[in-house]
């Protein structure tokens, strides 16, 4: 058995995962995200890693390989570091074996990527240096709406019909709300409107990234979000997708599960390599 | 006495200026509020009235002929202290019984009262605090309570969530529902409370050269003059829904163009960076406005540019320039985007980047934004004229002078302190032109 650790430094949140590895066999030992919120991300990661590692029991001298993955690279403690592609693509195949395309939608950016059935990479494809309609957009607009995070899918799936916002910048958007707030737009029909515009850039991101088959698979963030998985159902009906969407409670976890199952494989090579060279 | 008011409705302040029959600038007002342009109208009128009994007050204590000028302004700094003291700890306990109701909320259910508890403890914290913030010398982060107690607050809560075993993210969640309550409500008008608990609040060294009496007497004279609202005139990005009829609203280019005109007659270009616009504004020499542009709809070089970045960095918006005037070196800011320069700046600083440098950079973005502005709109004539909030910012303007020098040489360049008036201050004088 390899305990491994997954610590992925996103823009808008810290995901840590610790994993038990053996062979093609793994397991969640302990996960936690914590979201930034104007703290020191980097040392929030240190310290919701140490969390999580107390949590069972273990040290980080108890941890075989700790990989990280997104603006981790500068965390002194790391074994070693991950691409957020290559690692929200193996832990989008972990979680869901038939996905072909892992979307990840955070903070700041969407991120199509395709890969074969061995998880191999093959096309990437990211949104632009925009915010509009960004997971950032989304979080600043529901703070001005005062609504909670885990509200805002439930609230989104009531809309009667939803209000366009498509092309407003992320700061500015402050107004436009107020101005749509005070027109009696209802806060589902703003949310709703808002998951569409998304859900349509992101379903064009996929189309350019290319679909052959299997399934899309969501990542991120705001795969927990189910305002938005419904809405980029609606989205992929339109540009006539064909791959079902999918995603998993854990889908936040995606990448630091991916980086976790690639410091395990590392971590298995190094030691073979050594155990080579001894004999 | 007839008063004349100006009102510009901006999208992170709601300015109002009041002047008397002869222009003369009696009192000003400003609130943050942008949930609702009625209250934020109400409340800065309002502001703009107890700024008028400051004056009065302070043409009260000139007329008794013997007093020195320091001696009146150490008494008008010290009553202005404790009428702000008094207005921050009553917005407080509205804060505090907002959050009260917001922690009955069914999703806190199961720690209700711890969530109660660590509420009280914050609140207790803040009143504590609350004298030291106002005290003669003291630094205030802004002139809003929503940024001077929502900074402590936050700060507050982290320790304390850490202690309690609460969610940070949950007591940062009722914050937030109760704050924009707090700042929809329009205060009701007890300015005369307030001035006389002011009053009572004011120190020995306030009052040192004058006669105890003779001071009330002419405080009760300031608040006995009558207001009157002779005629309103509002502008700004909130103008279509000022509540005022058509006639009584002008554009914020014209009021912009004028209220520079006003403050700097030589006036032929103005920049006016405000809080969601960018504008370059060519005026001819009577202050009618002869050309303009403005950016399109995108945060990058406007206020809000910084006020997202002072958000992100838990700063006042007071606080950004004076650190960046600190830089040694002005790093290039790689995004144009407001909320990637935020995450630059946290990836930056993560990588043991100075704050204040990083800082310079962001200012330095801002104003290029501006200049490819006024480009457009037929580059800088002799004289100009900066205005807008973005004016106090010592930064900004070091780096407006730069760029001004490198594309257009030697320009004089006019900078007022009250500059993000301007618009309050040309919407007022179209209210004194429009009655003889």
């Amino acid at each position: 058995m390899t305990v491994t650790a997954g610590i992925d430094v996103g823009t808008g949140a810290i995901k840590v995962a610790v994993l038990d590895v053996a062979g093609e066999q793994a397991k969640v030992l302990a996960k936690r995200v914590e979201r930034v919120r104007q703290r020191d991300p980097l040392k929030l990661a240190a310290d919701t890693y140490d969390q999580v590692l107390a949590e069972i029991g273990l040290k980080r001298g108890d941890v075989a390989y700790a990989a990280t993955t997104g603006e981790g690279e500068a965390l002194a403690f790391h074994t070693g570091h991950f691409y957020s592609m290559t690692t929200h693509a193996r832990g989008a195949m972990w979680l869901c074996p038939e996905a072909r395309i892992a979307l990840d939608v955070g903070a700041l950016h969407g991120r199509a990527i395709r890969m074969d059935g061995r998880g191999k990479v093959l096309a990437y494809k990211m949104t632009s240096q925009c915010a509009s309609g960004s997971g950032q957009f989304l979080e600043n607009i529901a703070r001005y709406l005062g609504i909670a995070q885990d509200e805002i899918g439930a609230l989104s799936r009531q809309a009667d019909n939803p209000e366009r916002v498509s092309g407003i910048c992320a700061v500015l958007a402050e107004t436009d709300v107020i101005n749509m707030v005070s027109r009696g737009i209802s806060a589902a029909n703003i949310l709703k409107g808002i998951h569409l515009s998304m859900a349509d850039r992101l379903a064009k991101l996929v189309k350019t990234a290319g679909v052959a088959e299997g399934d899309i698979f969501m990542s991120g963030g705001l795969a927990l979000d189910s305002g938005l998985v419904a809405a980029m159902e609606e989205a992929a009906a339109k540009e006539k997708l064909k791959a079902r969407i999918r995603c998993n409670p854990d889908s936040i976890f995606a990448g630091a599960f991916g980086a976790a199952l690639w410091g395990a494989y590392r971590h298995d090579k190094l030691a073979r390599l050594a155990e080579r060279q001894a004999a | 006495m007839r008063c004349f008011i100006g009102i510009d409705l901006g999208s992170t302040t709601t300015k109002a200026v009041l002047m008397d029959e002869n222009l003369e600038i009696l009192g000003r007002g400003i609130t943050n509020s942008r949930s609702n342009y009625d209250t934020a109208t109400a409340v800065t009128k309002q502001e703009a009235r107890i700024g008028t009994r400051f004056t009065l007050f302070r043409k009260a204590l000139e007329s008794q002929a013997r007093n020195g000028r320091a001696a009146i302004e150490a008494v008008i700094g010290d009553l202005e202290r404790g009428f702000r003291l008094e207005q921050f700890l009553g917005q407080l306990e509205q804060l505090h019984q907002a959050c009260a109701r917001h922690a009955e909320d069914p999703r806190l259910a199961d720690k209700k009262r711890a969530v109660a508890a660590t509420l009280d403890e914050i609140f207790r914290r803040l009143r504590a605090e609350a004298p030291a913030m106002f005290a003669k010398g003291a630094a205030r982060r802004s002139d809003f309570f929503r940024d001077n107690a929502g900074s402590r607050f936050v700060q507050i809560a982290e320790g304390l969530a850490k202690e309690s075993g609460l969610a940070y993210e949950d007591l940062l969640h009722v914050y937030d529902k109760s704050i924009i309550e707090v700042e929809s409500r329009v205060p009701e008008d007890d300015s005369a409370d307030k001035f006389a608990r002011g009053f009572a609040r004011m120190t020995a060294d306030g009052q040192a050269a004058f006669e105890p009496a003779a001071l009330k007497r002419a405080l009760d004279a300031a608040l006995a003059v009558e207001i009157e609202e002779t005629y309103v005139v509002g502008t700004g990005y909130g103008r279509v829904r000022l509540p005022f009829p058509k006639e009584h609203i002008r554009s914020e280019i014209l009021c912009h163009g004028l209220g520079a005109h006003m403050m700097y007659p030589a006036t032929r270009t103005v920049l006016d960076i405000g809080g969601q616009d960018t504008k370059g504004i060519q005026v001819d020499p009577t202050g009618i406005v002869e050309n303009f542009q403005m950016n399109d709809r995108c945060a990058a070089g406007c206020g809000r540019y910084l006020g997202y970045i002072a958000d992100e960095m838990n700063l006042g918006l007071h606080e950004l320039g004076p650190m960046a005037m600190q830089a040694t070196k002005v790093p290039r800011i790689n995004s144009t985007c407001t909320v990637f320069a935020g995450a630059e700046l946290r990836d930056r600083l993560a990588l043991g980047e100075k704050r204040e440098d990083i800082l310079a950079g962001l200012h330095r973005a801002i104003m290029l934004r501006a200049m490819s502005i006024i480009s457009r709109a037929g580059g800088i004539r002799d004289q100009f004229t900066f205005t807008g909030g973005v004016a106090k910012n010592a930064a900004a303007v070091r780096e407006l002078r730069k760029l001004v020098k490198e594309n257009y040489g030697e320009v004089h360049i006019n900078i007022d302190p009250d500059s993000i008036y301007t618009g309050a201050l040309g919407a007022a004088t179209f209210a004194r032109r429009a009655v003889n």
